[in-house]
């Protein structure tokens, strides 16, 4: 039997007269790579927001390998090693680029803040060790080039890429990525592919919502479904390929935009 | 039993006109989802008016309401369509708060300009002789103030609720984008709202004025107690307003007939921050619909105002080596006022810590001035503390306040700090003028010693000034460090988008409140300094009007850029000291100077002038063929 990683039961949640997520169950096993599928406005930023406590639940339940999230603050949530980004590229204006990295880092810390603002020895010792990371980090994602440019000053595709960056600084044990390849460029895309890859290989879960369905296919071991607010299916890429009612979800109701 | 009908009228009496007070903040709050502090100064501009317009022009009591309303009116309208409403597109909320901040100065200053600081009151609108009713007396202006705000409340509600432009100003407070889409010109119903709020307050104001004498400084009182009847009723809700006001009325006149008026003021806020534990969405908000704010919190953009490399160490020993030789180079006067702004900066850097850094903002910073200030004036004077330890139990005492202050308000949104730091620092100001035997009361405290460590005093300015340079340059090297830091980084990424900064683990409340906790010890430090140096201490010297300035201060010098708002406090600080005839216009200049910089310098004085100075550098390098960009050089 595979563990599980996070597991949501039974996840409700109405703004007013709209259910955004309805009775939504799932699990997923750790080490996978599980998408999450579905049209503009079926609910899956508010299935994060849920699963993060940003949003209070009205029912429902997550819990997290042995832990109920409850209603835990979002910030201990990210302390037991589930980390999030945001759908619009969230980097910290008025910060370096290598300083949002940094920040992503806050979790690592281990010395203690007045150590850290007063420089101490094991407070260097950690800084620099930490650069050094962060460097790697954004040579790897091959955004070393704007190390010292003011985040905000990237280009959209960067700051995408930024925000993976920063999440995975926190060493996660899993990480909920929302839409982290809109506005990539193709290559790109591919590049945050073979990205996500290497980070479920090194041990890190990761669930990612994502409309890109050859990056969604290419890289998922479990794909859910959802539609308006239900889990309408959930399977491996190949089985929702084959589901008619995914089908459904997207062009049935939804021809304009399909699945972008 | 006859007393306390008599009391319990009083207090709704006061009741409605905070109802009214309140429902313009509402009004205001509900279309923008800003709190316009502000709102409280245009009841005195309106009764001014009125008393200018029937004691020197001689007007009638009927025409010159009239002229005053008209005028007030018409002075809001130009106000909000050329700072506030433009600013809405533009400024997070907590500079929008600070800009209303400026507003607030700005209309102060202008009536202390004109009008002066002697207290003024209208005579009542028909006779003197009070009406007995049963056994109660009742003033002619009470039927005048309560006929008043029952027509103000009917009338607000009449046109909210059954009118097409009560329905387009609903649309606006629910959803600005959809309002849009269906053609609503938000711009315009953004304008209304305040020029409708700065109506409703004029009209509290003349009719307040027969019963309360009025001051140049009296709007912050309104508008106090307009915000916390808000807050207590349940911000952006019309009932709320109204019961929030009544209640806050009734309290205030209990605790004054039957304690004193001073344990009245600390009962208010008490029970300001009890309501605000226990419902935090106040006492009459709406269960139902927990609609987040109307506006769409703006992500805070700003620029990296950074001076790095050899340059700015060169910048930096320059600068030291100007302000070292200073005292050689001014006259006595001059010296003095340095030293003075020596001593604000240091509060100043606290505030910038709290505001330009973490994003929260104070209202009351001088509280803690105070508080610093009288505990080692008082030990020191009168119960032979030496200075330091004087010194040293203001601060613990500041620590524990702020920690109080921030626990009950740090999970609500930030508009409740503001508020309970507001209503902090007037609690002070009551204290520090009420406790005459500690404090001296308005006169002051007098014979305060020098400040002295071991057996050295500084008893010369100049003693003064190398001592507050010494603390600064170490404040400002252990911040600039600090600020460089985890602990840096984590506090900036609170102020620009505190979501993100919890979802990587920062504990957005206990970053929030160390930092309120520091910026109050410094104020503290601040506080006693003054004290020391001036071997004096009266209210007005560490009163909400200094808070005031302080956010001037810091706004023109420069937020978020530590030694920025140094240019700001010596600015306001010197210019009266240097041109005598400014001083009567100071508290104008200061409100006008912190608006245009909203408008014009977001990043003041020194973030504008780094910028020059950044893009001077970037085109001499390029000049010189090394390549404009930044990214290339980084290349490994
Ligand atoms: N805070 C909120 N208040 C009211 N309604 C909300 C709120 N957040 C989301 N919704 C509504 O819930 C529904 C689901 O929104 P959600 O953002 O979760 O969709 P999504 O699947 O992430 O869509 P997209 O692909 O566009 O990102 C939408 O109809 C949205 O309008
Ligand atoms: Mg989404």
């Amino acid at each position: 039997m595979t563990e599980i990683a996070l597991a949501v039961r039974e996840m409700t949640k109405r703004f007013g007269g709209l259910v955004a997520t309805d009775n939504v169950s799932f699990d997923v096993p750790v080490g996978s790579v599980t998408a999450l599928i579905g049209p503009n406005g079926a609910g899956k930023t508010t299935l994060f927001n849920l699963i993060t406590n940003v949003y209070r639940t009205d029912r429902g339940e997550v819990r997290f390998g042995e832990v109920s999230l409850g209603a835990m603050q979002p910030a201990r949530i990210a302390a037991l090693g589930l980390v999030r980004t945001f759908q619009a590229a969230r980097v910290f204006p008025g910060m370096t680029t290598l300083e949002n990295v940094l920040a992503g880092a806050h979790l690592t810390l281990r010395s203690h803040p007045l150590r850290q603002m007063l420089w101490l020895k094991g407070a260097r010792q950690e800084e620099r060790v930490l650069i050094a990371k962060g460097e790697a980090m954004l040579e790897l994602f091959g955004l070393r080039a704007f190390r010292d440019v003011a985040a905000t000053d990237l280009p959209m595709g960067a700051q995408k890429l930024l925000d993976v960056i920063r999440a995975l600084m926190a060493r996660p044990r899993m990480l909920l990525l929302d839409e982290p390849a809109a506005g990539l460029n193709d290559s790109e895309t591919a590049e945050l592919g073979a990205a996500l890859r290497a980070i479920r290989d090194s041990g890190i879960t990761v669930m990612v919502v994502e409309h890109n369905m050859s990056l969604v296919m290419g890289v998922a071991d479990q794909v859910l479904v959802l539609d308006a607010g239900r889990l309408v299916a959930s399977g491996t890429p190949d089985e929702i390929r084959q589901n008619t009612e995914v089908i459904q979800a997207y062009i049935g109701q939804d021809t304009e935009s399909g699945p972008c | 039993m006859d007393t306390a009908i008599q009391i319990l009228l009083g207090g709704v009496l006061q009741g409605a006109i905070f109802a009214m007070l309140a429902l313009g903040f509402s009004l205001v709050y509900r279309v923008t989802g800003i709190v316009n502090l502000a709102q409280g100064a245009f009841c005195v501009v309106a009764a001014l008016a009125m008393y200018s317009l029937e004691s020197v022009f001689g007007w009638a009591p009927l025409p010159a309401a009239a002229g005053a309303l008209a005028g007030t009116t018409l002075f809001g309208a130009l106000l909000g369509a050329t700072t506030f409403v433009p600013a809405l597109s533009l400024l997070p909320n907590s500079s929008m708060l600070m800009l209303t901040v400026g507003l607030l100065t700005l209309i102060e200053g202008a009536i202390l300009a004109v009008w002066g600081s002697q207290p003024y009151a209208l005579p009542p609108f028909s006779g003197e002789a009070p009406v007995v009713i049963a056994g109660v007396r009742i003033v002619p202006q009470g039927f005048w103030i309560i006929g008043t705000a029952v027509v103000v409340i009917v009338t607000l509600w009449l046109v909210l609720a059954r009118t097409t432009l009560g329905k387009a100003l609903r649309a606006c407070s629910d959803n600005p984008a959809a309002a849009r889409l269906m053609g609503i010109d938000v711009e315009r119903m953004r304008l209304l709202s305040f020029t409708m709020a700065s109506l409703v307050g004029a009209i509290g104001g003349i009719m307040v004025a027969p019963v309360t004498s009025l001051e140049f400084d009296t709007g912050r009182f309104f508008t106090n107690s307009g915000f916390m009847a808000v807050a207590i009723g349940g911000m952006g809700s019309y009932i709320g307003a109204i019961g929030g006001g009544l209640l806050l009325g009734v309290t205030e006149q209990v605790a004054a007939g039957y304690v004193s008026s001073l344990f009245s003021n600390a009962l208010t806020l008490g029970l300001l921050l009890i309501t605000l534990l226990w419902r935090p969405n106040g006492l009459f908000a709406s269960l139902g619909s927990r609609r987040s704010d109307a506006r769409e919190e703006l992500r805070v953009q700003r620029a990296i105002v950074r001076l790095s490399g050899p340059r700015a160490g060169l910048y930096a020993a320059l600068a030291l080596l100007g302000v070292l030789v200073l005292p050689y180079l001014v006259s006595s006067g001059v010296l003095s006022s340095l030293v003075i702004t020596g001593i604000l900066f240091i509060a100043v850097i606290g505030l910038d810590l709290l505001m330009g850094y973490t994003g929260q903002v104070s209202l009351g910073q001088a509280g803690f001035m105070a508080i610093g200030g009288y505990t080692s004036a008082v030990l020191a004077t009168n119960y032979d503390w030496s200075p330091l330890s004087g010194v040293v139990a203001g601060m613990a005492l500041s620590l524990v306040c702020a920690i109080v202050v921030s626990l009950v308000t740090m999970r609500l949104r930030g508009v409740y700090l503001a508020l309970a730091t507001l209503a902090f620092g007037l609690l002070v100001d009551s204290l520090a003028v009420g406790l005459t035997d500690t404090t001296g009361g308005p006169s002051g405290l007098v014979g305060i010693p020098s400040f002295s460590v071991g057996d050295y005093a500084f008893t010369t300015p100049r003693s003064m000034y190398y001592l507050v340079v010494g603390l600064i340059v170490a404040l400002l090297i252990f911040f600039q460090g600090g600020i460089k830091s985890g602990f840096g980084r984590a506090i900036q990424a609170i102020r620009t988008d505190h979501m993100a900064a919890a979802a990587f683990g920062v504990n957005v409340e206990r970053y929030k409140m160390a930092v309120f906790a520091v910026s109050a010890v410094l104020a503290s430090l601040a506080g006693s300094l003054y004290g020391f140096f001036f071997h004096f201490l009266s209210p007005e010297m560490v009163g909400t009007s200094r808070s005031f300035e302080m956010i001037a201060m810091l706004v023109i010098g420069g937020e978020g850029t530590l030694v920025g708002p140094l240019f700001g406090t010596a600015l306001l600080t010197l210019l009266p000291t240097i041109f005598q005839p400014f001083a009567v216009y100071k508290t104008a200049a200061e409100g006008l100077l912190m608006v245009l910089a909203f408008r014009f310098l977001p990043a003041g004085l020194f973030g504008t002038a780094v910028a020059w100075i950044t893009r001077q550098a970037v085109r001499r390098k390029s000049d010189a063929g090394l390549g404009a960009s930044g990214l290339k050089r980084s290349l490994p």
